[in-house]
């Protein structure tokens, strides 16, 4: 690791010495393996590339293994996505180490967390949108193995999540309400559990997050507690196992930011420089989403296609001669 | 054409029609889903009923009287003491060690799941060992069976069938099944020509020779097949907790998002321990049942 | 050679009757064919088409009553012959016929209800099921045909214990020797009381000791039994000992069909010969073998009827036989002189009887010639009891050792 570094200080002086200052080495960066933090994966590496001749690899990697990797062995460069509540400890503990450091907000509204219904039951029944109108219909969101009650459908085994969803579960007094919680075991058992219900136009309540490619395609309604958001004892209680008294909260936006290595900071600055500017909203990300999973795009392809239809977006997180580069490429 | 790109990139389709083929496959999936799901899903409602009803069976009874149970059938199997007694050591542990539950949950479904696997396991052996074309047809079904990641065919099971039991039931009998198939079509193969031509000489029915001569002669090499069944069964534990069916994989999902050392390893000694007990029970039950063979098996 | 006593009616009727039967293995047995008939070579069929000639244009029949033999080298269709007569194989092409019904037009339930009451066999390597009981197993062929339980045990024990293996009913196949294998084997096949038995290589897999012990025992039980035996051999001892007729097999083709006598006195061709060539044939043919018909018994009678049955038959002596059995031989020319004396006296008084020695069926020619020394006359044999069942003419005897 510190030869690396030396060879890449090396290599950044001679390049200094020889291009401009512009110049730019070898970057990794994760390619997470949920879709938006693959479009911005890719998404950088175009600009990165095209704009600054950096070259990019990309390493295919998950919150938990990438965020350790990079605490631990400062590779790799960057995680354009990172949900850093999932180890915020760690992480904070790795910015305060000087190992890391956090670039900017890559979702700028943050995530959203919350339980969710389809829209079409909404649209049948307003009260649905609020939690009042949840409890008094437990019947409508069917338990798979008894008719009796209904089901809440929770955050998977092991994530943070899994804590807040029990507490609020308890909170908002869904068990006297004849709701069970059901552990879907994997993202991926909970987001084949929304799609079969909505794909039968039948009712679901359930955890679940935005922007996500699930969300994106299947319109789904946030339900309101009614309680607002009580950041304080959101984080002191309700994200705590030993949670003994807990009180209906939303969930507080959930911070979404590019995280870098400290060394790459230092490496590229150019190119850090870059990740502190790239954000999206959630609208906008929702929509890329969208179109990423109706047209069964990946990464790569939908980088392209965000960045020759979305100009206006991109050409603020770079300076003009680095904007007619990556236009010229996109040709 | 002079365009000679082809030789050396290979020729693939068109990035639009691979989507456009990815697309209509996924929508026809989601059409069939959304049609027969319901109906599909009533035809497993009395294998669910039973599910919950037998995992209630051994939550709720006496954790005693369980144990009690389980060790008249390790006896009744094997009649040996000592086997007893590694039993009851290793259930004592689990108990002791906050698992009951979570094992006796694993314990009904992998008993379920092996009832079922053998169910359709002998049968399918049977009917792949009488025709040549029946085993050409199988046997490569069964190797994308063993092959194929679980996660291919799970979450569309999951569509279809939802999160729990049945799709856990379903993904766990999809991998386990193909031992038993395969070795019941081998054993009843192997049994000696003449012995079943010795039967067909006699007059015997093909039923009175699949019952009276081939099934008892293939008969160690079925329970070797319904041996690898089990323990396929119990990986699958950890593989059908990612969709929701409760028991010892849970914990050890849980101990892998948060790196618990220890609790994955409890929970993992916990399913090598039930693996070990159905693996010495079935095997000394064959053993057992099979004494007279000697070595006459194959002249 | 069941029935000592053939009489000639019994002897002539076709029990089995094969004509022109085909089998070529392989997937298109039914396009090769005409090759085969074509009379090309198997070598030239195998080479040209990957399929094996396994039996060429058979035409044979078996009486009733009588063992017949087939043998031929390894590989020469035995097995696959045999199995025909059952229907473990389906012919390519050709009829069999058993008392003159085609078996090969018999629905699946009559063929499977001619296996249990017509036919029984003994296979090569026993062919036992080594998760049945020595008795289950003998009672096994009953046992399909749904017999009661203690019917059908009992039946299988009696069965064990002519074999020779009272006792041993409640051990595992394993358990036991090859020899009281293939005894079990016998037993079983024997318990359905089958008309025909069907040997294939019944006592190859026996040393030579147990074998010959075995052979006694058939052709005891065969006296008993009287059944339609068809036995498969590669050796031709044993062919010779224990054959009625005896069919020659090569490379699926029928070589010869006849008497053990006519194999060895007259080949058919090089094959045969060749078989034949090394054989000592007075030890080889058992007296039976050899045997004819009497023409000239005669009972307990007056001098003057035995002169006048002599005259009827043309014959210069004739054998003497009582309710005890055979007991001597009288000449014409003593006949004469007593009729002198007194033509009414009972021939059987032993002034006239020349107490010529008998021989007994089984055994070889070579050990029954120094019973033919120190007289003229032919050869008589009887069985345990006494009985007379044949005389060897001297012409056949000199025939034998001669050539
Ligand atoms: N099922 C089969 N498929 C193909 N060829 C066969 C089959 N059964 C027998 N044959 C062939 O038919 C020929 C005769 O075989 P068969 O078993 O009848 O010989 P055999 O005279 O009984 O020999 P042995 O004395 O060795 O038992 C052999 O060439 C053999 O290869
Ligand atoms: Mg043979």
């Amino acid at each position: 690791m510190h030869k690396q570094t030396f060879v890449a200080g090396a290599m950044v002086l001679l390049s200094s010495a020889s291009f401009a200052a512009d110049s730019c080495g070898e970057i990794t960066i994760a390619d997470m393996n949920w879709n938006s933090a693959s479009l911005m994966a890719n998404i950088d590496k175009y600009i990165l590339e095209e704009g600054y001749g950096c070259e990019i690899e990309l390493i295919p990697g998950d919150t938990m293994p990438t965020g350790a990797s990079m605490i631990e062995k400062g590779e790799p460069d960057v995680a354009p996505e990172m949900w850093s509540n999932a180890m915020r400890d760690a992480l904070q503990k790795g910015v305060d180490d000087k190992r890391l450091r956090f670039a900017g907000n890559s979702l700028s509204d943050g995530g959203e967390e919350g339980f969710w219904v389809p829209k079409y039951l909404v649209e049948m029944d307003s009260s649905l949108a609020t939690i009042e109108g949840v409890l008094k219909n437990p019947q409508l969101f069917k338990h798979p193995e008894d008719d009796s009650l209904g089901a809440l459908y929770s955050c998977p085994a092991g994530w943070n999540c899994q804590i807040s969803t029990n507490n609020l579960y308890v909170a908002l007094g869904m068990e006297e309400a004849g709701f069970d919680i059901i552990d879907p075991g994997s993202s991926a058992g909970l987001s084949g559990a929304i799609a079969r219900a909505y794909e039968r136009g039948q009712g679901w309540l359930g955890y679940y997050w935005a922007p996500t490619a699930v969300l994106g395609k299947y319109e789904m309604v946030k339900v309101d507690f009614g309680s607002g958001i009580d950041e304080e004892h959101f984080t002191t209680c309700l994200t705590q196992e030993d949670c003994l008294e807990p009180r209906p909260s939303m969930w507080p936006p959930a911070p979404v930011k590019t995280m870098t290595t400290e060394d790459f900071a230092k490496r590229e600055p150019a190119a850090y420089d870059y990740f502190t500017k790239r954000s999206f909203t959630n609208n906008k990300m929702n929509v890329l989403l969208a179109w990423m999973e109706y047209n069964q795009a990946d990464g790569e392809i939908a980088a392209e296609y965000f960045l020759k239809n979305n100009e206006e977006m991109w050409t603020t997180w770079v300076s003009a001669d680095v904007a007619s580069k990556i236009k010229a490429s996109l040709n | 054409m002079s365009d000679t790109s082809w030789l050396s990139k290979f020729p693939q389709l068109e990035r639009g029609d691979l989507i456009a083929i990815r697309k209509t496959l996924d929508g026809a999936y989601r059409e069939f889903s959304r049609n027969y799901g319901d109906t599909i899903e009533s035809l497993f409602d009395p294998l669910l009923t039973f599910l919950i009803w037998f995992e209630k069976l051994l939550i709720a009874s006496p954790w005693w009287l369980t144990i009690g149970v389980i060790l008249a059938i390790v006896y009744g199997a094997s009649r040996s003491w000592k086997l007893c007694t590694g039993v009851f050591a290793s259930l004592i542990a689990i108990g002791v060690l906050g698992m009951w539950d979570d094992t006796m949950r694993t314990l009904s479904i992998i008993t379920v799941c092996t009832l079922l696997s053998i169910g359709i396991g002998i049968p399918t052996g049977i009917l792949m060992s009488r025709s040549n074309r029946v085993q050409a047809i199988v046997t490569p079904i069964l190797d994308v069976m063993q092959t194929m990641p679980a996660f291919v065919y799970l979450i569309p099971v999951v569509m279809l069938l939802g999160i729990g039991k049945i799709p856990g039931v379903i993904a766990v009998i999809i991998y386990a099944v193909p031992p038993v198939i395969r070795l019941t079509n081998l054993g009843i193969r192997l049994v000696n020509k003449e012995t079943l031509e010795a039967a067909t000489a006699f007059g015997a029915t093909a039923k009175q020779r699949l019952f009276g001569i081939q099934l008892p002669l293939a008969m160690p090499t079925i329970m070797a097949g319904i041996n690898q069944t089990i323990m396929m069964a119990l990986a699958m534990v950890v593989v059908a907790s990612m969709i929701g069916v409760k028991g010892l994989g849970q914990p050890v999902l849980k101990s892998i998002t948060n790196q618990y050392f220890t609790l994955g390893l409890f929970n993992g000694l916990a399913i090598v321990a039930l693996a070990i007990i159905f693996d010495r029970v079935s095997q000394t039950y064959a053993k057992r049942t099979q004494k007279h063979l000697g070595g006459m098996n194959n002249d | 050679m069941t029935d000592l006593n053939k009489a000639s009616t019994e002897e002539n009727e076709t029990l089995i009757e094969i004509s022109g039967l085909y089998q070529v293995f392989g997937n298109k047995a039914k396009s090769v064919l005409p090759m085969v008939k074509a009379g090309k070579s198997k070598d030239e069929v195998l080479a040209e088409t990957g399929h094996t000639v396994g039996l060429r244009d058979i035409n044979l029949d078996v009486k009733r009553g009588e063992i017949f033999v087939i043998m031929g080298l390894s590989g020469s269709g035995k097995s696959t012959m045999i199995r025909h007569f059952n229907r473990l194989i389906d012919p390519t092409e050709g009829q069999i016929k058993v008392e003159g019904e085609d078996i090969m037009k018999l629905t699946d339930d009559e063929l499977i209800q001619f296996r249990r009451h017509k036919m029984s066999m003994v296979f090569q390597h026993f062919g036992l099921m080594p998760h049945r009981t020595v008795i289950d197993n003998v009672a096994y062929g009953l046992a399909i045909q749904n017999v009661d339980k203690t019917e059908r045990l009992a039946s299988a024990s009696q069965w064990l214990e002519t074999v020779g293996l009272a006792g041993y009913g409640d051990q595992y196949p394993a358990q036991l020797s090859g020899g009281q294998q293939q005894r079990v084997g016998l037993a079983r096949a024997l318990c359905t009381n089958a008309e025909i038995l069907l040997m294939d290589e019944a006592f190859s897999a026996l040393d030579p000791l147990i074998r010959s012990e075995m052979q006694d025992q058939l052709i005891e039980l065969q006296a008993k039994l009287k059944k339609t035996i068809i036995f498969i051999t590669h050796d031709l001892d044993e062919a010779l000992r224990i054959g009625d007729r005896i069919a020659i097999l090569k490379d699926g083709i029928l070589s010869q069909v006849g008497k053990p006598v006519d194999i060895l006195l007259s080949p058919a061709d090089d094959y045969v010969e060749a078989f034949v060539k090394d054989v000592n044939r007075a030890r080889a043919l058992s007296t039976q073998t050899l045997m004819q018909n009497v023409n000239n018994t005669l009972e307990s009678q007056s001098v003057e009827s035995a002169i006048n049955s002599l005259n009827a038959s043309q014959q210069e002596y004739g054998f003497v036989c009582n309710n005890e059995g055979y007991q001597g031989v009288v000449t014409r020319s003593q006949l004469e002189q007593a009729a002198a004396n007194d033509s009414n006296a009972d021939i059987c008084c032993d002034e006239l009887l020349i107490k010529v020695p008998s021989v007994s069926p089984t055994q070889s020619l070579q050990s029954a010639i120094p019973e033919a020394l120190g007289h003229n006359f032919a050869l008589p044999v009887t069985c345990k009891d006494g009985k007379l069942v044949g005389t060897i003419p001297r012409s056949e005897i000199a025939q034998v050792l001669e050539s």
